[in-house]
């Protein structure tokens, strides 16, 4: 906006323009502070086409660098002027430098249309010796910017210059021209990754990929290595993440995900786009590297060409180098200085002390022992390594009193679960006098480095998630580390001078240490990866050529895992949804929840909830005891289950940011909700949708245009001044390190954020704006408050769609709950007895919704001991994990009507000859009170399974052939018409609805081994056709009965009771066709289920008609029970 | 069709005392992308890598007018005084300087030796 003119100040102007020879106008009012002076220069000078534009940040640094200069001009006018002495010129190229010295001949620049612009323009009436004043100021500013950018540019050039991996460059290329594999093996801070691809890019590669395991550093590097080779970022070198790229046809070197990189060779198995590819962090040893090693092993010989580069540690290096034919290593030197290790190991008794908590003293034995040998004048800190959180805060007390006591250190924790903002504290410079003693994770060593630690405690142990296949159970437990990993925490004290490493063990201990750390291959669950071998045609998983093979156990667990969802077929091959999920990189039950959500279209809760169910829990440790906290948070508590809790904050929190936006960092605090973890759900909802969106699995976002063009400025004017922003927070170079206080409280108390919010009040929350650019606020917002909308119908599909995603994470309650305390509810899987809830967990503070009787839920003849109740109101637990620590924890619930839920989910059902008693999956028994019912139940699940699994098919087909052919959108009606799902949505919500009594019960182990009549020798063909629907039946090869479906099987189950009560008839009349005979029950509903007469009531579908065809003449006639 | 986006580089810019090497876009005295500026002698120039504005730009260094090597703006290297010349130059003709110009280069020779292992 230009400044106001008033009309006197133009007449005044033209009539000086009018007296030609200008008079000066009180020259001494001329004030260079003036905002209206100011702006009038401005206007002149700070135009939109010029170098610098008025009111931008530039425009401000000007200024303040024109005060300055005014300052130290008036001190160089007051010196005496000296005559310059006449120079004695030599040669003839210096013959015409000037004689009389001016500042103004060392400046190489100059501004363009310097009095052109006074005359005419809008300065016209700016006295011409200010402006020439202003020029020449920013003459020297130009310079000056000058001089500091390309002091920027030689700093950089020298640091690189100076790093330990540049002596080597050559080497590598050279070796890399010889070699189709090299190994580059080098320390954290040698400086292999930023630049190495450089010397590729200087040597004119042009086609290079960089996988690194984390998403983070894809983008650090990116932005690193397109700022340190100059280019400009987004064009050489891009990065290319989940859903997120710079990378354009200009790009030489991109950073990218392993699991990118992977999905890249599942479209294009040859890589054709990659000339050369590193591998950064192999020595990591993660799941998808070591896949990615093995992909690479096998098709190097097909693409002689392909150049590939394994960066690692100096760790293991000749497992890598062997496994590629003995590539050939380049080993750079860490830059390291000598440390001391000290052995302090703890003394036998305390360390066997019952308690299972950790005993700090040890810890404070060395802050104690560095406080008496070290002058507090020598700088350097302290790095600990602890084993995990629980660790951290039990050392993180004691050593805060102890350092409140002494005055000399401040004490930090540093986790993955920490918020980024205290995360960087670390980074913050202690006080003179004082110590950093930073409490960490094996974070610390080799992911985040800290410069200035002088000294290292090291523990000994780290906690580590291992799998038990056969349980399907994550353990965090805590292991002894490896010689390299102690070698790797030791080495973090030498990086900035000589440095000490205490080490809590033995040397003996240290001697027992495995070599190498074990690699993720061998601990986790492989579900995951199995879906991935199986999408990218492989071969079996089992005889895969891995660096390191798997556990063999692992590889079956998750091929059967995979068949237990639906993933792959009893032949092991890939099922359309498999296919689909190994697409969708989530894990297998958010896929499967997904997909299912979208075809009832719940995809926005779902999205909501599969976002909220793959990240962190968003709840405070701290919070947990805080009474205001858990207050503030109950209302959004759900007593469905912890999905549905996270869904209500998640909606909840947008709706407070769209409604109040400064305040959601309050509201979360108020609630005891990390907010980080909320703006990662939000980051992954719309990840996720747009991965729907690219499998067409949900229609492109309608894009809600602003009703009119002034709501739409005013939108735009928003994502300015958003942007604005943003900019203005990264050229600021984001959070500078400022010096700790004393009393930093690193465990987060609420009053010290409290104060530190409010002292940052009026700054900008970062993060908001952040996420308000990222986000489409109305859109998610529209979603959030829908959410509030939905029917007690759509709950319940709802329900229905996350039990079938988690199926079989099934957990029954134990039949003595509802006498027992509530921190005593015990629950049971298949695989393990005796879980419990988490304490995060919203049952755990209401398990009566779990028990049968509550209120309303007596059954009619319940015995009020609760065993063996019949009810019509048992609950399952499904969940999404299960941990164990100290004890086996059940991981975000819901729960769920059991008859029902089993009935549609399980893979196998067993019944017994009047299907009053039914077994799911082989562990869980169901007795239903009437047989009718329970038949009649039965068909419908058979029909309703069935008509769920076409219509899921026809719609996973459609969108295979849509991506195959692809077709972007799709103008033909889709696979399944919206009449179709609601009329299956209808049935599914009758079916959840039915109310039938039953008893259920886990069996006992030795009744599970019994569960089987086994196969008949006579093969006695039960007349009851229609009984199931049109299923054929047939004699079940090992369980005896008779198979109906692929997961029913009929009377295969032992029985003590009278064998032939099943054929007990009596006299029944059919209301349609009028026939009347001695009827058993299942002949009754078999008669009805196929009578000609009876109306047809298929309930709105048009497969799900009864269809006539197949009436065998049996079933008109009188049945007789074979012997 | 990248090049709208990304003034390619024209080739390597080489300091022949200090070895500093940086891309260069362009070569002259109207640096592109601005009006507004024009320079006093032939440089060889990059877009400013520090900055996001398009049109800021980073001078890296021109030729020497008395020898014609190629000298980085570097004080250690050259200077400017209404013409470039290499430092080894301006120390061979220190005379034909003015004096301001002739303390500077002296102090510079005093702090340059403390520490710096430049050739
Ligand atoms: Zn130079
Ligand atoms: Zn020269």
């Amino acid at each position: 906006m230009p400044p106001p003119r008033t009309r006197e100040g133009r007449d005044h102007r033209d009539r000086d323009h009018h007296r030609a020879p200008r008079k000066e106008e009180a020259p001494e009012k001329w004030d260079w502070n003036c905002p209206e002076t100011r702006c009038l220069l401005e206007d002149v000078f700070f135009r939109d086409e010029d170098y610098i534009r008025r009111g931008s940040e530039e425009c401000q640094k000007f200024w303040a660098f024109f005060e300055r200069l005014q300052k130290y001009q008036h001190l160089k006018t007051s010196q005496k002027e000296k005559d310059p002495g006449q120079p004695k010129h030599g040669i003839a190229a210096l013959a015409d430098l000037p004689c009389t010295y001016d500042p103004r001949y060392r400046i190489n620049l100059s501004i363009l249309g310097p009095d052109t612009r006074g005359r005419h323009g809008p300065g016209k009436g700016l006295p011409p010796e200010r402006v020439s004043e202003f020029r020449r100021a920013l003459l020297h500013y130009l310079d000056f910017q000058q001089k500091q950018a390309f002091g920027r540019l030689a700093k950089l050039q020298r640091e690189r210059a100076a790093l330990p991996i540049a002596q080597y460059g050559n080497r590598i290329l050279q070796t890399l021209k010889e070699h189709q594999v090299v190994v580059v093996a080098g320390d954290t801070g040698c400086g292999k990754s930023t630049q190495v691809p450089q010397y590729l890019l200087a040597a004119g590669f042009s086609h290079v990929a960089c996988t690194q395991p984390r998403r983070i550093a894809c983008i650090s590097l990116a932005k690193r290595v397109g700022f340190e080779s100059l280019s400009q970022y987004g064009s050489q070198v891009g990065y290319q993440i989940r859903f997120e790229s710079t990378r354009s046809a200009a790009t030489k070197i991109v950073f990218l995900t392993v699991g990118l990189l992977l999905r890249q060779i599942q479209c294009e198995p040859r890589l054709p786009q990659y000339q050369v590819l590193i591998v950064d962090e192999v020595h990591e040893r993660h799941l998808h590297n070591d896949f990615l090693l093995g992909v690479l092993q096998r098709l190097l010989p097909q693409r002689p060409d392909l150049k590939v580069i394994l960066m690692s540690a100096t760790i293991n290096i000749s497992l890598f180098s062997s496994y590629f034919s003995h590539a050939p290593v380049v080993q750079v030197p860490g830059r390291l200085f000598p440390i001391t290790v000290v052995y302090q190991p703890q003394e036998a008794e305390q360390s066997a002390s019952k308690s299972e908590k950790l005993d700090p003293r040890p810890f404070l034995r060395v802050l104690e022992a560095i406080d008496n040998k070290y002058p507090p004048e020598e700088r350097g800190d302290l790095l600990v390594f602890l084993s995990g959180m629980a660790e951290i805060s039990t050392v993180l007390d004691a050593a805060q009193a102890y350092a409140t006591l002494t005055q000399r250190w401040v004490v930090l924790p540093l986790h993955s679960a920490l918020s980024v903002a205290d995360q960087d504290k670390v980074f913050d410079v202690a006080p003179a006098g004082v110590r950093k003693c930073i409490l960490s994770t094996n974070i610390a060593e080799t992911s985040v480095t800290i410069d200035g630690i002088r000294f290292v405690v090291d523990s000994g142990k780290v906690k580590e998630m291992s799998y038990d296949p056969q349980a399907k159970l994550q353990r965090l437990q805590e292991f002894w580390i490896s010689q390299a990993s102690a070698e790797q925490r030791k080495g973090r004290a030498g990086r900035t001078g000589p440095g000490v490493c205490y080490r809590l063990y033995a040397e003996s201990d240290y001697d027992a240490f495995a070599p190498y750390p074990v690699p993720e291959i061998r601990r986790v669950a492989l579900d995951a990866l199995v879906l991935q071998m199986k999408s990218m045609s492989v071969g079996d998983p089992r005889t895969f050529p891995f660096i390191e093979p798997p556990p063999a156990a692992s590889v079956e667990t998750a091929i059967l895992y995979l068949q237990d969802q639906g993933a792959l077929d009893s032949s092991e091959a890939l099922t359309p949804i498999g296919s689909l999920l190994a697409q969708l990189p989530v894990d297998v039950v958010i896929g499967k929840m997904m997909i299912l959500g979208s075809m009832f279209s719940l995809a926005e809760p779902v999205l909501t909830i599969a976002a909220a169910l793959s990240v962190q829990s968003p709840f405070t440790r701290s919070a947990q005891s805080n009474l205001d906290c858990a207050t503030a948070r109950r209302p959004l508590e759900s007593d469905q289950g912890d999905p549905f809790t996270l869904f209500n904050v998640f909606n909840a929190w947008v709706q407070v940011k769209s409604e109040r936006s400064g305040n959601s960092r309050k509201w979360c605090r108020r609630r005891g909700v990390e907010e980080h973890r909320l703006y990662e759900m939000a980051n992954l909802r719309r990840q996720f949708k747009e991965l729907l969106e690219d499998h067409g699995l949900l229609r492109g976002a309608q894009v809600v245009a602003p009703r009119d063009s002034y709501s739409r400025l005013q939108q735009r004017r928003e994502r300015q001044t958003l942007h604005q922003l943003k900019r203005q927070h990264e050229e600021g170079g984001g959070r500078r390190r400022k010096v700790l206080r004393l009393q930093e409280d690193g465990c987060s108390s609420d009053e010290d954020h409290e104060g530190s919010a409010s002292q940052r009040a009026d700054s900008v929350d970062i993060q908001d704006v952040k996420f308000k650019l990222r986000h489409n606020l109305e859109q998610l917002q529209a979603a959030a408050s829908s959410a509030q909308d939905l029917t007690r119908d759509q709950l319940a599909l709802l329900k229905l769609v996350l039990g079938r995603g988690l199926y079989p994470q099934l957990a029954v309650p134990d039949a003595f709950n509802s006498g027992r305390k509530d921190s005593d509810q015990i629950f049971h899987t298949q695989a393990k007895q005796g879980t419990v809830l988490h304490p995060t967990c919203v049952f755990a503070n209401s398990p009566e919704v779990l028990h049968t009787q509550g209120p309303e839920a007596s059954g009619r003849e319940g015995s009020q001991d609760g065993k063996d109740q019949m009810s019509c109101k048992h609950q399952l637990l499904a969940f999404v994990s299960l941990l164990e620590t100290n004890k086996p924890y059940l991981v975000n619930c819901v729960r769920i009507p059991a008859l029902q839920s089993l009935l549609l989910f399980s893979r196998s059902i067993d019944t017994n000859g009047d299907c009053s008693r039914l077994v799911a999956d082989g562990w869980l028994e169901l007795q239903l009170a009437d047989s009718e019912s329970a038949v009649r139940l039965l068909a419908t699940s058979l029909r309703l399974r069935a008509h769920w699994e076409s219509a899921l098919d026809r719609q996973l087909a459609q969108q295979a052939q849509r991506r195959k052919l692809e077709q972007e959108e799709d103008p033909e009606s889709p696979a399944v018409s919206p009449q179709e799902v609601a009329a299956l949505s209808r049935e599914l919500l009758q079916f959840m609805a039915a109310k039938v009594p039953y008893r259920l019960r886990r069996l006992t182990g030795l009744e599970a081994q019994n569960l089987y009549v086994g196969p008949q020798t006579i093969t006695t063909a039960p007349s009851l056709p229609g009984l199931f629907g049109n299923s054929i039946l047939s004699p079940h090869p090992t369980k005896g009965g008779y198979a109906v479906s692929d997961y029913l099987t009929y009377n295969c189950l032992t029985s003590d009771t009278d064998l032939y009560s099943d054929c007990l008839r009596s006299f029944w009349t059919c209301p349609h066709c009028g026939l009347h005979m001695p009827f058993t029950p299942l002949e009754r509903i078999a008669h009805e289920n196929t009578c000609p007469e009876a109306p047809s009531d298929g309930p709105g579908s048009e497969e799900a008609a009864p269809v006539p065809t197949q009436k065998t003449s049996a079933l008109q006639r009188p049945y007789h029970c074979q012997p | 069709m990248a090049s709208e986006a990304e003034p390619h580089p024209l080739g390597m810019f080489k300091c022949q005392l200090c070895a500093l090497t940086a891309p260069y876009s362009y070569v002259g005295q109207k640096p592109p992308d601005t009006q507004a500026v024009v320079l006093l002698e032939e440089s060889y120039i990059m877009k400013d890598p520090f900055s996001s504005d398009k049109a800021r730009f980073l001078i890296l260094g021109s030729r020497c007018s008395v020898c014609s090597r190629l000298v980085c703006v570097d004080p250690e290297c050259s200077l400017f005084y209404s013409k470039r010349v290499c430092l080894p130059c301006v120390q061979k003709n220190i005379s034909a300087f003015p004096q301001e110009i002739q303390q500077d280069v002296e102090k510079r020779k005093g702090a340059s030796k403390k520490h710096s292992n430049r050739p």
